[in-house]
């Protein structure tokens, strides 16, 4: 890697620097595939998986209105149970809200006719729910066994470096939360970096700065 | 093509498309011939299916290597109450990387090996539970799934047959518990991901209390050929015990890691030495681990007669696992990443066993001191009391996976234990 600020930082989301490799990113990634995913979740059978992340969360976002309301009716008629519906709803909620706080838990139980005790011992399992608000950019670098081997906690120093931020924190302009994640299943291609939705593979120390400043100023 | 690294001693039958963008929609996959398992499916009714998927001898590629065909067969003949598919893409097992490569290159192949499942199981829904970090595969097999609804292959009357399946995709919210079959079942209910007592078994009550089957992504992967070509044509590959393919996912320190398929039996010092290029940057060979974190590690003696089949690796004293081979080199400091792993255990420790709760923490606490060089001797007896508690008395098998590391690193590799013991942590380990 030569010096990493005049380096467009160039990843399509697997083997991308390292393999023999003729694939432009959307290829890899499947994108145009994909296409822009409708916000009322398309069919049924999709509605329960996330459209995308929205750039800009608002924590204050209504529970459920608009096409939103459309996907959660969605989600809803796929499961024969309303609790099976929970998590995807969550889900659902922390995509416009960002986090999941005490309050939004309290909310998707009134949705679903659950608990609140019932919402909270779920929400508390899983690791993916912010249950404070994090950075716009939410950085997991994995530092389980294979990233472990090929410099895992090396780029994890390097993020928090770059960040100026300890473990978990926001940093000071609200852009990065830098955490550590166990295995992301990219254990071929290491160092594996989740920010955001999106997956970064073979990413060493020094790509870390380029990283960041494509993010800073192209998103995700 | 141009998936990154190709073999020529591959054999590509599930991972054919890898590298290849066009097969992922449904007119790409229809001119590859997709679909035509479903097809020949319904053409020999649910009964023939199920006789096939077994004289194929395909083995539940998850882990556990359980008959496939078998499984199938414990679900009640008779619809009486729903039946549920369950495909279990909660793939988090350290090392392995398959199962979004195959949902992201090929997700078509996925759809169909769960509507034949599905349908030969007298199931009318199937749920792809995927592990919520897979943002990007949930995207791909949400679009194909659609699709498959747009060209009738999937919902009511499937392709004219009146056969009525609906296939749901269901991300998760991150835990590595729920890649556990009965921890899978809980969290597609909205519950916490802890995993259930057995029995009753899933094919009697599982998920929303109903008979439930759950397969793993490249099982229900090689479904489709197995039912379009015959079990007899799967048997070409393999061993008797082992049939078929399989894909190796190498990672750690070699030359060239990835996703090759290959041949059961293959050897495993071919699969690092020629396949793989060879161990990263000419080094020597340490140790690997050959079915993901959860298996015992093996030393290079017991990699050299190794082939890499579910008898073979048993043969070489640990597991094939999910086939998730992870490739250590001679300066590897093995403490430290059997600490890594361990850690890994305590964090994902879904608490409601005691063994396992408290001892992979404790684990960990006693790994840590070792690392740092202020362990003594007896600290290795007091892991090995600790693994022989862990293992066989809890719930589900995490704690015994938490174990397997620690026993068979001891085993095999205590000098370095005893190095830093003795030396401090800045013994030279290597």
């Amino acid at each position: 890697m030569s010096a990493p600020t005049h380096v467009p930082f160039r990843n399509p989301g697997w083997a991308g620097n390292t393999g023999e490799f003729d694939l432009t990113e959307a290829d890899v990634r499947g994108t145009d595939f994909v296409g822009e995913r409708p916000l009322d979740g398309g069919h049924e059978s999709a509605a329960p998986s996330y459209p995308y992340m929205l750039p800009d969360k608002d924590p204050e976002a209504v529970l459920f209105e608009g096409p939103y309301r459309e996907r959660f009716e969605k989600i809803r008629s796929r499961y024969p149970t309303a609790r099976g519906a929970l998590i995807p709803a969550l889900n659902l909620a922390q995509e416009l809200r960002g986090h999941i706080s005490p309050e939004t838990m309290d909310e998707v139980a009134a949705l679903l006719g659950l608990a609140s005790a019932e919402v909270r011992g779920t929400v508390t399992f899983y690791t993916m729910y912010n249950k404070r608000p994090v950075g716009r950019f939410l950085i997991q670098v994995c530092t389980n066994i294979s990233c472990s081997l090929c410099k895992g906690e090396e780029v994890l120093d390097a993020f928090l470096r770059h960040t100026d931020t300890e473990l978990g924190e926001t940093s000071e302009d609200g852009d990065f939360t830098v955490i550590e994640v166990e295995c992301l299943a990219a254990c071929g291609f290491p160092v594996a970096v989740q920010i955001n939705s999106r997956y970064y593979e073979n990413v060493l120390p020094d790509d870390v700065s380029a990283l960041l400043q494509r993010l800073r100023e192209h998103g995700e | 093509m141009a998936y990154p690294y190709v073999h020529e001693r591959e054999v590509r039958v599930i991972s054919r498309n890898f590298g290849d963008p066009a097969a992922r929609t449904l007119d790409g996959y229809r001119e590859r011939d997709g679909y035509r398992g479903l097809e020949r499916a319904l053409e020999i009714g649910p009964a023939a299916v199920i006789d096939e998927v077994k004289a194929s001898g395909l083995r539940g590629r998850g882990g556990a290597g359980f008959p496939t065909g078998l499984k199938w067969s414990f679900m009640p003949k008779a619809a009486v109450k729903p039946h549920y598919l369950l495909c279990n893409a909660d793939e988090s097992e350290p090392g392995t990387f398959k199962d979004r490569e195959l949902i992201r290159w090929d997700p078509h192949q996925l759809i169909e090996g769960c509507l034949i499942a599905a349908y030969a199981m007298g199931s009318r829904h199937a749920y792809i539970y995927l592990r919520g970090e897979f943002f990007e595969a949930s995207q791909v097999i949400a679009r194909a799934v659609e699709e498959a609804y747009e060209g009738g292959f999937a919902g009511e009357d499937i392709l004219g047959s009146g056969t009525h399946i609906d296939v749901t995709v269901h991300v998760g919210a991150g835990a590595y518990i729920c890649g556990e079959e009965t921890g899978l079942m809980n969290s597609l209910e909205g519950r916490r991901g802890e995993p259930r007592v057995k029995p009753p078994f899933p094919a009697a009550v599982g998920v929303y209390s109903m008979p439930t089957t759950i397969n793993n992504v490249e099982t229900l992967a090689a479904v489709p050929h197995i039912v379009r070509y015959g079990g007899e044509w799967y048997r070409q590959w393999g061993t008797d015990k082992s049939p078929g393919t399989k894909l190796f996912c190498v990672s750690g320190h070699v030359e060239k890691p990835g996703n090759y398929e290959l041949p059961l039996g293959f050897p495993m010092m071919e699969l690092i030495e020629d396949v793989c290029g060879g161990v990263a940057e000419g080094r020597a060979l340490k140790s690997v681990i050959p079915g993901g974190s959860s298996v015992p590690l093996m030393d290079v003696e017991d990699c050299r007669e190794c082939t890499l089949c579910y008898e073979g690796v048993e043969a070489a004293g640990s597991m094939l696992g999910c086939a998730s081979v992870i490739v250590m080199d001679d300066r590897t400091n093995i403490v430290r990443e059997v600490r890594r792993m361990v850690q890994f255990y305590a964090h994902e420790s879904c608490g409601q066993c005691t063994p396992c709760r408290e001892g992979t923490s404790w684990m960990t606490q006693v790994l840590r001191r070792i690392e740092a060089g202020r362990g003594a001797e007896s600290d290795l007896d007091t892991l090995l009391d600790m693994s022989a508690q862990m293992t066989g008395t809890t719930i589900c098998v995490l704690s015994d996976s938490a174990a397997a590391p620690v026993v068979s690193s001891i085993e095999k590799f205590r000098d370095e234990y005893l190095a830093l013991i003795h030396g401090g942590a800045t013994a030279e380990v290597a």
